[in-house]
């Protein structure tokens, strides 16, 4: 129950955050409508009529994983930077919930609000242009989430190191590079790239949606341990990090 | 004799080849306000950080309601509130009522169980007028009793507030200390406080610790404090400033200080309060006012520092 009143502070932060900033909520709103009217016109002359759906919903679900795969690897790092500037950082350590869990709520809330607003554009831009996808959202969105959660794992131990260090913009920027990469990698049936975190996912919701490939079970299990596995593994690292921020009073300067 | 709520022992941290703070034992007790006076570095701030858990100390115990900060820190924090950063601890794109219902949201507290001590916060706070306003627009003092407000909100019976006045004008100050007392008496708290504003501390705590380089050297009562450094001064209002000849002159017959147009002299005997009439005489430095004072907690505070370094 606790968990949920969380997750209802950290929503409404989001929405008041979004609210009070409505000139950048606007233009961010104003971006990413450019984006699905750039895609969808963008298919449409270089294709012609003759073009299938299939290149439309390939670089949609592409725009999704990438704008999701960003948000969840930068998230964690991101607020404890903003956090540690404002002076909050040490009241979020104040809550007997825990800054892990605040922290966590965090991401997935943002991930929640950032597939809100995709689903929101997405309609615009096909009432706009009168061009129907077939898109299982449902779907899509549950295994962007699923296989960004190893992300939100790297962004915990981002979010670690930037207790004690502060400024991770750089590192952050190189990792979100490797990323491009990463996302295209071969993983089924099994090969060694499936065990670094979001590639598995990554290429099965790709596949899934744009080819139609049907997988076993046993893979999404795969992609669940991954995802855990990396979660936990960026948890106990933030952890360690955050025993030594305490050790050396970093928690609040900046 | 009051229950003890905290209750801090051999309390040691260092820093590499600073140590921060060096065996300090002090109690709290419920329903007390205790003052920590020092100076800026003497360790106030980590003392207060080591029993929230935000620094984790290397030796001694803290024990908060008889539990452990090193073993069961967030059980602690359930019933623990605290101003760190002064207002900087609350956000200042939101409105009060929003910082409020974040605060008790991220504690797992819903919306429906803080209204009413929300509106109560902010009546008793004077902020019902501007508690749907952005905090950015406040003045200091606003900002200030915002996050005093926050601190309170899932009412927590212990208080830890690091220099809650500090930038804050005498006014604010004493508005923030009647609200403090208050909210003692009516719902029994605990307070432990950090602040160089010796004039606030004296008239809110009972007791006081002052800590020097991380040390405790002096635990008293406010009352035992100033009887033990129990002096009296004359203070003189000149025509114009005393030259540094003139404070010379009068330093031969006790201590003495000047700011602006005012000197403080100790005179070793009230015998010598002839003499001095004389040296102002000779001075040809008109005598606006005159009058004895006793010396008040700050005085006392340099005495103890000083009487400590040398």
């Amino acid at each position: 129950m606790k968990m949920l009143h969380l997750m209802a502070a950290e929503g409404k932060m989001l929405y008041w955050t979004l609210r009070r900033y409505l000139f950048n909520t606007l233009m961010g709103f104003g971006v990413m409508f450019l984006i699905f009217m750039g895609m969808f016109w963008g298919i449409k002359t270089i294709g012609g009529t003759g073009v299938t759906g299939d290149s439309l919903d390939s670089m949609l679900v592409g725009y999704v994983l990438w704008v999701s795969a960003m948000l969840a690897l930068q998230n964690t790092g991101t607020e404890i930077t903003s956090e540690s500037q404002r002076g909050t950082l040490e009241q979020l350590y104040l809550s007997p919930m825990g800054a892990d869990k605040i922290f966590f709520v965090k991401a997935v809330m943002n991930m929640v609000f950032n597939f809100i607003f995709i689903t929101a554009m997405l309609y615009i831009s096909m009432a706009a242009t009168g061009r129907w996808m077939n898109i299982n959202l449902l779907y899509l969105y549950a295994m962007v989430l699923l296989s960004t959660l190893s992300l939100v794992g790297i962004s915990f131990m981002m979010g670690g190191i930037g207790l004690i260090h502060k400024r991770i913009g750089s590192v952050n920027g190189i990792l979100s590079f490797g990323l491009i990469g990463l996302m295209f990698l071969p993983t089924f049936p099994i090969t060694p790239y499936a065990f670094l975190p979001f590639v598995a996912g990554a290429a099965t919701v790709r596949n899934g949606i744009v080819r139609g490939h049907v997988y076993p079970v046993w893979w999404y299990l795969f992609i669940a341990g991954n995802s855990l596995l990396y979660l936990v593994l960026g948890l106990m690292i933030f952890s360690k990090m955050e025993k030594k921020a305490r050790r050396l009073n970093k928690m609040g300067q900046y | 004799m009051s229950q003890i709520c905290i209750r801090v022992k051999d309390l040691v941290k260092t820093y590499k080849d600073l140590t921060a703070l060096n065996r300090i034992s002090f109690d709290v007790r419920a329903g007390e306000i205790l003052g920590i006076l020092g100076p800026n570095g003497s360790g106030k701030t980590t003392t207060l950080k080591s029993i929230l858990g935000i620094i984790e100390f290397d030796e001694g115990s803290i024990e908060v309601n008889g539990i452990s900060v090193k073993r069961q820190r967030k059980e602690i924090l359930k019933n623990v509130g605290a101003i760190l950063e002064g207002a900087r601890n609350i956000y200042w794109h939101l409105s009060p009522r929003e910082n409020l219902t974040y605060f008790a949201g991220i504690r797992g507290i819903p919306d429906k169980a803080i209204s009413e001590r929300a509106d109560y916060l902010l009546e008793s706070l004077e902020l019902s007028d501007v508690a749907d306003k952005e905090i950015r627009q406040f003045s200091s003092g606003m900002k200030q009793k915002c996050a005093l407000a926050c601190a309170f909100i899932y009412n927590p019976s212990i208080l830890l507030l690091d220099e809650p006045t500090l930038g804050l004008d005498v006014e604010i100050s004493r508005t923030i200390r009647d609200w403090l007392l208050n909210i003692v008496e009516e719902e029994g708290k605990t307070i432990l406080i950090t602040s160089h504003n010796m004039d606030f501390i004296e008239s809110i705590c009972e007791r006081i610790l002052i800590i020097r380089r991380g040390e405790i050297i002096s635990h008293e009562t406010v009352k035992s404090l100033k009887e033990k450094f129990a002096r009296k001064y004359f203070r003189m209002d000149l025509e114009r400033e005393p030259q540094s000849r003139l404070l010379d002159e009068i330093s031969t017959l006790g201590n003495v200080s000047a700011s602006g147009c005012s000197i403080k002299v100790e005179l070793e005997t009230v015998n010598h309060l002839i003499p001095l009439m004389k040296i102002l005489h000779e001075a040809d430095t008109k005598l606006l006012d005159f009058h004895t004072v006793e010396n008040d907690l700050e005085d006392i505070f340099l005495e103890v520092i000083r009487e400590e370094t040398e």
